[in-house]
């Protein structure tokens, strides 16, 4: 109703402005911006890229698994085959862990998204943020190439470039936590904050804790690298000490340091996309969060509990026996937030009018491979259980399931939900959810026989058992990675339809397409780089003020003022006032 | 963009162009323009962001040398051959040096509030000259260490001992020159007032002295 008067708004584009200004022109406006919106998308590209790369390796890895006779060039070179797939593997990781997964859902959309769904014109620090842009440029490249220098200069590049990401990662850390408490708009209380910006939030103060801790762990291992210190090194040992075999003792103290960032770490991962699958799910069922405060309360616990269950991957090295059972209590209660969690996003969607849009598909499909993925979570909590029943590949099964494919979709819907906003364009929605259904399919087909596999490892079901598993896993080992051929070639439909809708993609017709409520719905597609103009937006209600009967539209808008809403939609709102409203 | 210290050269163009980004269109249910009234304009950044930024990025730097220390304190635990480095005696006159520059800093603050600009300056160099004697002080009792041959890699303990000190005078650099930036900088021609950012310094300020004391207790309980 009200596109049409604003449908010449919607081509806003900052990069059309004559060059008068700026050194660089538009080169320097895009790498040297201090707007939230570029440095989000900047983040982005990153995260395209590398996780293009890292879906390369992995299809390496695959491929040498099944045939290790074959000659892949590049990839292996002349240095020994093992030594090159270990740097593979850590390859493989590092750039999945960092440069996808903490960055595309935090550093990415949240930058874009945080300041414009709280009301802000920017970030608390804009300087700052370039900043850490830049720390990620520089830190992906050393990553990067440190796979191609030799083993022991790789590793330390490699420890350097980790170093320089945390640093990043924490002044990014400092600009969110920041921006969310100071700079949310009139009337934007934190009970009205949407999800996503709850996430983004509870995010970054879990971060700003734990990469400076990795920080510290790096910066004493560059010191025994470069400097010949041995903090890590050999030590002499205590009486108690010596008992233990040495190769057990020596890497103690970096695996506490280590495991007490990097298990934080897989929530700081998770939790924008639990935020975004929320957010999601409300928004496609047409239904308030269904209890949207405990919701928060278990984003908040799913980030306190991640913080205290290190332990369990410690437990081999001289930790006090006691240990064992209070880690693994510790962890067994993530399963609370996250019971509450996946009760949330059912009830939401429990007579909700399911609009099956791509994005929708993704949040829903991240609820099933979050279940997927978590249970198996549930079971490795453990450990005796896990230790003596399972092998790593169950583990890893478990970790990909969560971390590489449900935060993968979750950060795929988002894209999808927000592509609009940030380009003017839409997404084609037949490509994207051929694209889907392929890959769902497809992760279930990679993920779900590593846990099989990991499970036949340890099986003495059967005399000769050996024998079988040897046979049953080459048989699962090769369908596993045609199973990853596939997926990876279903990517390139994903791919396709991205370019081709930044070109071509049809025009977004109105600056609300999906009938969302929060604030970044309100301006131009893409917004302007002050985002909201000379006038600070008011925010009169909560974010998921969607109503089930009553007549026009379906939704009340964060910014509409009360003496907007019409007669009509106020009293059918007040007839089904629920819980979801403040 | 207001509250960015935008560089000169590289402008961000934020006009208004002709209510295409400010008015953002009447919302939805047929607005006529009348909630024009209620929506204010865009008030300057309040300062509250640097008080909020800097509580966190101490919180920040603390679990970074928190890290540190518990490696330190694990270390010192579990080797029965720790060689015990002397630590040099300048280290207490650094130390009383850098609580004399919290002081210092402290009065420039009060000096700033009752509007004694002349005694604010005055007091402020005071704290930037102290830090840099600490500084100083540092690099002589890294030079007494090594004339005793004592270097970073010499042992577990010097290693630490090496470590925390360079560590706390990398953020205590970075201290020094916002002190100095501070004392620089024009007072009206920004939009952040001078107490804020005095107040703002003088928290990392302090918590760069207590920081200081802990470490320089840990190195001397641990001998």
């Amino acid at each position: 109703m009200y596109s049409s008067a604003l449908a010449c708004m919607v081509t806003h584009d900052s990069h059309d402005r004559s060059p008068k200004k700026g050194f660089l022109g538009s080169l320097g406006r895009s790498v040297l911006s201090f707007d939230h919106k570029v440095i989000g998308l900047n983040y982005l590209w990153l995260a395209l890229s590398s996780v293009f790369l890292g879906m390369g390796l992995s299809l390496l890895m695959r491929i040498h698994l099944v045939w290790p006779g074959a000659h892949i060039p590049l990839a292996f070179g002349s240095a020994s085959i093992p030594a090159r797939y270990t740097a593979l593997t850590m390859l493989h990781g590092s750039l999945m862990v960092f440069m996808v997964l903490t960055t595309a859902p935090q550093a990415g959309f949240g930058n874009y998204f945080l300041p414009l769904q709280i009301g802000a014109r920017n970030m608390a620090f804009p300087v700052l943020n370039l900043f850490s842009f830049w720390a990620t440029v520089v830190s992906l490249f050393g990553i990067t190439f440190s796979f191609f220098a030799s083993l022991e200069s790789g590793l330390t590049l490699w420890v350097a470039s980790v170093a320089l990401f945390s640093l990043g990662s924490v002044c990014t850390a400092l600009n969110f936590s920041v921006t969310t408490v100071d700079l949310r708009a009139k009337g934007m209380t934190l009970p009205r904050m949407p999800l996503t910006a709850w996430a983004w939030f509870l995010t970054a103060i879990l971060s700003s804790l734990i990469f400076s801790i990795l920080l510290a762990a790096c910066t004493l291992l560059l010191s025994d690298r470069v400097v010949g210190t041995q903090f890590f090194g050999m030590p002499q040992l205590s009486a108690s000490a010596i008992a233990t075999p040495s190769w057990q003792i020596v890497p103690i103290l970096w695996q506490r340091l280590f495991w007490f960032f990097a298990q934080a770490e897989v929530y700081v991962a998770m939790l924008p996309c639990l935020g975004i699958v929320s957010h999601l799910i409300s928004t496609f069922a047409r239904k308030p969060v269904w209890a949207l405060r405990a919701v928060v309360l278990a984003l908040c616990g799913v980030g306190l509990f991640g913080f205290c269950i290190w332990g369990f991957h410690v437990f081999e090295n001289g930790m006090n026996p006691y240990a064992p059972p209070v880690f693994a209590i510790v962890a067994e209660s993530l399963g609370l937030p996250a019971l509450i969690l996946l009760v949330s996003w059912l009830g939401t969607l429990w007579n909700g009018r399911i609009q099956l849009t791509t994005a929708m598909l993704f949040a829903i499909g991240f609820v099933s491979l979050f279940i997927a993925g978590g249970l198996s979570g549930l079971f490795l909590a453990r450990y005796d259980l896990a230790e003596a029943s399972v092998n790593d590949e169950f583990i890893a099964g478990h970790f990909h399931l969560v971390m590489g494919v449900a935060a993968t979709f979750a950060i795929l819907g988002a894209l999808f939900f927000w592509f609009p906003k940030m380009f003017g364009r839409l997404l084609n929605e037949s490509l994207g959810k051929a694209h889907f259904w392929l890959t769902f399919a497809g992760v279930y087909c990679v993920f779900m026989p590593m846990h099989w596999m990991g499970l036949l490892a340890r099986s003495q079901a059967a005399p000769g058992s050996s024998l079988a598993y040897a046979s049953a896993g080459t048989m699962l080992r090769k369908f596993i990675t045609v199973a990853t051929i596939a997926t990876i070639s279903s990517q390139v439909i994903f791919l396709f339809n991205f370019v081709w809708s930044l070109r071509r993609g049809e025009r977004n017709g109105s600056l609300n397409p999906w009938r969302a409520t929060t604030l970044e719905w309100s301006v131009a597609s893409p917004p302007p780089p002050d985002n909201f103009g000379r006038v600070e937006p008011v925010v009169y209600r909560g974010a998921y003020e969607f109503l089930v009967a009553g007549g026009g539209e379906d939704f009340l808008p964060q910014n509409l003022a009360p003496e907007n809403v019409s007669l009509s939609e106020q009293a059918s709102f007040e007839l089904t006032d629920r819980e979801g409203s403040t | 963009m207001p509250g960015a210290p935008v560089l000169d050269d590289i402008v961000i163009d934020i006009e208004d162009h002709g209510g295409r980004g400010g008015g953002s269109g009447p919302p939805p249910g047929g607005d006529d323009g009348d909630d024009g009234q209620k929506r204010r304009p865009f008030e300057p950044p309040s300062p509250r962001r640097y008080y909020t930024g800097i509580a966190l990025g101490i919180v920040s730097i603390l679990m970074f040398f928190m890290a540190l220390s518990s490696a330190y304190l694990v270390r010192r635990a579990t080797t029965t051959q720790w060689i015990p480095i002397h630590l040099p005696a300048i280290l207490w006159v650094n130390t009383l040096i850098l609580l004399g520059s919290s002081a210092a800093i402290e009065r420039a603050r009060k000096r700033l509030l009752i509007g004694d600009l002349p005694g604010f300056r005055s007091s402020w160099l005071i704290t930037t000259g102290l830090g840099l004697a600490f500084l100083a002080g540092q690099l002589v009792g890294w030079r007494q260490l090594a004339a005793q041959g004592i270097y970073m890699a010499t042992n577990q303990a010097s290693g630490f001992f090496y470590i925390f000190t360079a560590l706390h005078g990398v953020h205590l650099i970075g201290g020094v020159t916002a002190l100095i930036y501070v004392s620089q900088r024009k007072i009206d021609a920004k939009k952040v007032p001078l107490a804020v950012v005095a107040d703002v310094t003088s928290y990392y300020w302090h918590f760069m002295d207590g920081l200081w004391i802990f470490l320089l207790a840990i190195l001397y309980l641990g001998k």
